[in-house]
């Protein structure tokens, strides 16, 4: 039952809805990828993009250009948003505001104390870091040897510092570790994120409900996928599935025993809203699965914007403007390789 | 009768040179085959590698899309020292007409146990491992059922190499990324391939210049 978000919502959030719709207004369209496919340079790219909002974060890049310097200015664009969004927010709105960014802080931490392990320069790895990611003592976490240290040391003044107590051990820290500690993190993070909005109640706890299921389910399906042949057990690939979600819990106990594609999509076809992901592939075949799996979520982000006072649609936003950076960074690497005749196996349109 | 002594002896002499000729002939004309077969050779695995390259490259972009790229970028390549997984052996034969060095990769191979190629080509990337090496906090002991289909041989050393080298990347990487280190493993086979028909390519066509400058001096 909503609790009238109607009468209160716009005295706090209306500001920021209606800028956050305005920038939902300028992410790009089916023509614009059109235009953009039909590129035989990355220059030819830039020169399309100078038309479009990522304009401005391009037109000062020299020749010639790279995927990746397309890519981080694009980035740009997005945390400039987030940013006016963030310092222009008010309590609950800014709260989950930062929620949506632990991900990232969550793949920043991982990405250092790998890159530390394998003996890499701290400043190369802050470079490659993003930007949504950043916290005040980042640079500090290439101190640590093992969890302990690493929570003890950083991780504690941060908000992943809730996250850490199921994976705090005095063992070294190792590929497997990390892995595990990124997925664990990772789990509480979203469990901690549906929480919070199950609190806030209303039109924000359905629909974000429904998105967060969502990414639990298809984390869920890619442990499972990526898990297969690896020194991972069953037991502890089950521990790292969400304890939310459509598949939670029956759906996870099959996935935790599959140990082939074709068994993970017998698994998800018993479920009706991924039975029309699985049925875009052929058997034995996962390529297209990430972009069938973008596509549907692109479809709910999309639907977000349907229904008004809510905070879903501060979330949507942030989710497709990333899709969009991972078609242009699709659509570049196409280019820069000569391969575009592939740039259609990757790409989500959004409108 | 000495006279025709002298004419048989100068037939014999005639048609033992006649027969050196068809032989040197014939010699000429398999070099010359040889040589071709070689430059087909070559022309075939180079265009082969450029197309095993560009699926490798399409394949490590689409496993940056796929797992994001803070997981997938330079930053993460490890510099520790450790020893090298492949190495490549030279041998020398001891053939008359191919007195040339030969290539052999060496893939996935300890400083203990070496997998030539011969070996190695037998072995085929199967999705369903029978003996994933047990890791020191939990036991794996559950039996794995073979896959429906052609049996697929695993060489379970190959398997954990192949892991170990992926693993800077994080230990559970998508499908697309093991599956573009698939495809630059090929490429390297074929870049020694090439080095071994470039070789016999280079040996038979300065056989082939001798034979012609012989015949022509």
């Amino acid at each position: 039952m909503y609790g009238f978000e109607a009468l209160t919502f716009n005295v706090h959030a209306g500001y920021l809805e209606a800028i956050v719709r305005g920038h939902r207004a300028g992410l790009l369209t089916a023509a614009d990828y059109n235009n953009l496919c039909q590129c035989e340079t990355l220059d030819d790219i830039k020169m399309h993009l100078s038309a479009t909002e990522y304009g401005p974060y391009l037109q000062n890049e020299p020749s010639p250009l790279h995927t990746t310097t397309i890519v981080e200015k694009c980035t740009l664009k997005l945390v400039e948003d987030y940013k006016h969004m963030l310092c222009q927010a008010t309590e609950p709105l800014s709260t989950f505001l930062e929620y949506i960014t632990y991900g990232h802080m969550i793949d920043n931490v991982v990405l250092i104390v790998t890159g530390t392990l394998h003996e890499r320069d701290v400043q190369e790895l802050l470079e490659k870091c993003h930007p949504l990611g950043m916290f005040d003592s980042i640079a500090t976490l290439a101190v640590a040897q093992n969890m302990r240290e690493l929570y003890r040391l950083v991780l504690v003044d941060t908000p992943l510092a809730p996250y850490f107590s199921e994976c705090i051990t005095s063992e070294d820290l190792d590929d497997m570790n990390i892995e595990i500690m990124r997925n664990t993190l990772y789990k509480a993070y979203l469990e901690d994120f549906y929480r919070f909005c199950q609190k806030l109640g209303g039109a924000t706890a359905e629909i974000m409900s429904d998105l967060l299921s969502f990414e639990a389910d298809r984390r869920a399906v890619n442990i499972s996928i990526n898990s297969i042949g690896t020194e991972l057990t069953r037991d502890d690939r089950k521990k790292l599935y969400s304890n939310f979600g459509l598949l939670h819990p029956y759906g996870h106990e099959e996935l935790a025993v599959c140990e082939d594609i074709d068994q993970v999509r017998g698994v998800m076809e018993k479920y009706p809203p991924y039975q029309s992901i699985f049925s875009k592939l052929s058997y034995g075949e996962s390529q297209m699965l990430d972009k069938a799996f973008y596509e549907e979520e692109v479809k709910r982000l999309c639907l977000a914007f349907e229904q008004q006072f809510h905070y879903g649609v501060f979330f949507a936003y942030m989710r497709l403007r990333e899709q969009e950076i991972r078609n242009l960074m699709w659509i570049s690497e196409c280019v820069a390789q000569n391969q575009k005749s592939r740039v259609h196996d990757s790409v989500v349109f959004i409108f | 009768m000495e006279e025709q002594d002298q004419m048989q002896s100068s037939i014999e002499v005639e048609e033992l040179e006649e027969q050196q000729q068809r032989e040197g002939k014939r010699l000429e004309e398999e070099n010359v085959v040889r040589f071709l077969d070689s430059l087909d050779s070559y022309v075939t695995l180079l265009d082969s590698l450029s197309s095993t390259l560009r699926q490798g490259w399409l394949e490590l972009a689409s496993a940056r899309q796929s797992m994001g790229a803070s997981r997938i970028n330079g930053a993460l390549l490890d510099l520790k020292f450790h020893s090298a997984a492949t190495s490549l052996q030279v041998t020398h034969h001891d053939d008359e007409i191919l007195n040339q060095p030969h290539f052999t990769l060496c893939k996935w191979a300890s400083s203990k146990n070496g997998y030539g190629d011969e070996k190695l080509r037998e072995n085929k990337l199967q999705t369903n491992s029978d003996g994933p090496q047990l890791r020191h906090r939990s036991q794996f002991a559950e039996k794995i059922p073979e896959t429906k289909g052609a049996p697929l041989i695993v060489d379970d050393q190959v398997q954990k190499e192949r892991t170990k080298s992926l693993s800077m990347f994080g230990t559970l990487v998508s499908p697309k990324l093991r599956a573009a280190q698939l495809s630059f493993e090929t490429a390297l086979e074929t870049l020694v391939e090439i080095a071994n028909v470039r070789l016999t390519m280079l040996s038979t066509s300065d056989q082939v210049r001798k034979e012609l400058e012989g015949t022509e001096g």
